[in-house]
């Protein structure tokens, strides 16, 4: 095969796998805004907390980041509770300019917290798996990215089956489509909005624990995702999450492909244009939800 | 957003007297304790930037404040605009010599072009949209400028060439000459806001925010009201970039376009009071001063981060405690009748 081809497969594959782990970073933002109207810009700081709770896992403790993803989804879980007991409660339904205000500022707290306690410099968490790689005839893949996009495939489909069949996912829908008269059948709707809300926050600190073992964390680093969060989101469907996990993996192969292609500087620059494009003709994204 | 159109009036026009000598003094006042503060013998240079630092932060506040509290469109990206607008005088300044007195115009022209554009594409969608694509512009900025290094400096930033003290140049030693254009621009962005508020223009934007499909049954030409005020605001963001970027002397990727410095831009006016002329004015002090206590804390501390930890919470302190910032608090009393 000509080398030319062979770079671009060998990109479209890296980025399918580096777009599972966009995908899984971006479904809880995709959810809180399905169910409850929510654009939650702390996301981003959601998925460093549990970046962070890799690292001291392999650090302090020796275990890899990978064993211990229930425990960072509890955490951040937990984290994504008071969030929204202490301020998200007051803005269910609206995506108002109020609302992604306060997220920032939940987020510029959540990040100064950080800061504080781990200080302002990069650290990197080490999986068993790190720097060994796996060779298709002429492709390789690192194998951290292959359990990554793994672990993000598993768990993305695993929600997506808890919603559409658990008897909690039912009444998620139902608050979702209609909070009046889910309630008027008897749905407790704090209730369920507080669940969904922890749920979409653990799946941030869950993914971060998988992407910290191939990518360092710093206190900024929620910022620095955000950008790919929202792009995956947007082009997959603010409020699917099925549409969300291919709209990562979209990202991941346009990214990938303008990175061995054309320069890896401008890797972000194609996907931001195809945001605006989005926005401009198609804001529902592939699979979304009609927003107000 | 519940209607804050009856804030301005508490500078009423009305002719009571004493209500309007009130009304005088609390504007005429602060401007003249301002300009008489390098005459004062316990001001040092210090004080001074610092004045000048939260002057220069009034204005940018008063320009978002146009699209965001008046308008009612979140741009979470008006340090495009600013960067554009420090950039643009940066590099016209240092690559061809032409002054700041020229290159803020044409930094004002691309900021328009640019709001133009991005607000074509993202206006028409409600809400959420225009903040993602926003945020989204911005971003893209960051790593462009860091990309065109023999343009911009890259990460390390442009510096302006400098030239000591030059009127041509708009450069000097001393902060004063800051503190005078600065008061120039607050002044002029204040009764800018007024009369925006008061126009039809304004009033079409207001009822644009506070509904959308009220104001096009109304007959508001809604999409073109929103791209207007935000090209409005924009050009209002890249003149006062100028004033930033001469006191500063330098900017980098991060400084122009960066989430945190965009966030700077909002705090004046959400502290403040969204949607009002004096809020931005109240805020921006409000801000710089806070800011350099925290520092001073931080660094006997040996902390980094307090300030925006501070800047964090005081954002949502004001949002789920004080919607109508601190102009809400005071004029409470003057705002019963009118709130809903």
């Amino acid at each position: 095969m000509d080398a030319t081809v062979l770079l671009a497969l060998q990109a479209v594959l890296s980025g399918i796998l580096v777009g599972g782990v966009y995908g899984i970073l971006s479904i809880g933002l995709s959810l809180a805004f399905g169910v409850m109207r929510i654009v939650n810009f702390a996301h981003g700081e959601l998925v460093m907390y549990g970046m962070y709770v890799g690292v001291v896992a392999s650090r302090n403790f020796g275990v890899d980041p990978l064993a211990i993803l229930p425990l960072s989804f509890l955490l951040t879980a937990l984290v994504g509770t008071l969030m929204y007991q202490i301020v998200f409660r007051h803005f269910v339904g609206h995506a108002t300019l109020q609302q992604l205000l306060a997220a920032i500022g939940c987020a510029l707290v959540l990040q100064m917290i950080a800061q504080i306690i781990f200080g302002a410099d990069a650290r990197t968490a080490s999986s068993v798996f790190a720097g060994q790689y796996v060779v298709f005839g002429p492709f390789f893949v690192a194998k951290v990215q292959m359990i990554a996009f793994a672990v993000a495939a598993v768990v993305t489909l695993a929600v997506e089956l808890m919603l559409r069949l658990s008897a909690w996912g039912k009444s998620v829908r139902a608050v979702a489509d209609d909070l009046e008269a889910a309630e008027v059948v008897g749905i407790n709707s704090q209730y369920i909005n507080t669940g969904a809300f922890a749920l979409a926050c653990g799946l941030a600190g869950m993914a971060g624990s998988v992407l910290v073992t191939y990518f360092p964390t710093a206190p900024s680093v929620g910022f620095s995702l955000m950008p790919i969060i929202i792009i995956a989101t947007t082009i997959g469907g603010l409020g699917s999450i099925g549409g969300t996990f291919l709209g990562g993996i979209c990202c991941g192969i346009i990214q990938q492909v303008t990175a061995m292609m054309w320069n890896s500087a401008l890797q972000d620059v194609p996907l931001y244009v195809l945001l605006l494009v989005f926005i401009a003709l198609r804001p529902t994204g592939l699979f979304g939800v009609r927003s107000e | 957003m519940e209607n804050r159109s009856a804030a301005p009036s508490v500078v009423s026009s009305q002719p009571l007297d004493g209500a309007r000598w009130r009304s005088l003094a609390a504007y005429v006042v602060p401007i003249v304790i301002v300009a008489a503060l390098p005459l004062l013998p316990f001001v040092n240079n210090y004080i001074i930037a610092a004045t000048v630092r939260a002057l220069i932060f009034i204005s940018l506040g008063q320009a978002w404040n146009v699209v965001a509290g008046i308008g009612g469109q979140l741009s979470l990206g008006h340090g495009v605009f600013l960067g554009l607008g420090c950039y643009t005088t940066g590099i016209l300044f240092n690559r061809y010599g032409i002054p700041p007195w020229i290159g803020g115009w044409v930094g004002m022209l691309i900021s328009l072009v640019v709001a133009l554009i991005m607000g074509s594409m993202t206006l028409r969608m409600r809400g959420v949209f225009f903040a993602l694509a926003t945020v989204a512009v911005s971003l893209a900025l960051v790593q462009i400028a860091l990309h065109f290094v023999d343009l911009t400096g890259g990460g390390d930033g442009l510096a302006l060439k400098f030239f000591g003290n030059s009127l041509w140049a708009m450069q000097s030693r001393a902060p004063a000459p800051f503190l005078y254009g600065s008061l120039a621009f607050v002044v002029g962005y204040y009764w800018l806001t007024r009369w925006v508020l008061a126009s039809d223009f304004g009033l079409a934007m207001q009822a644009v925010r506070d509904d959308e499909v009220a104001a096009a049954a109304a007959g508001v030409a809604v999409f073109r009201t929103k791209v207007v005020g935000f090209m409005l605001s924009a050009a209002m963001t890249a003149l006062a970039a100028v004033l930033y970027m001469q006191f500063y002397m330098a900017i980098d990727p991060e400084a122009a376009f960066g989430l945190s410095q965009a966030i700077q831009l909002q705090l004046p006016a959400l502290l403040g009071g969204l949607g009002t002329a004096p809020g931005p004015v109240i805020g921006g002090a409000v801000m710089i001063f806070l800011s350099e206590v925290t520092n001073w804390g931080s660094t006997k501390l040996g902390v980094n981060g307090v300030d925006i930890l501070v800047y964090g919470l005081m954002l949502l302190a004001v949002i789920l405690r004080a919607p109508k910032g601190i102009v809400g608090l005071i004029f409470k009393n003057a705002l019963a009748g009118s709130s809903r």
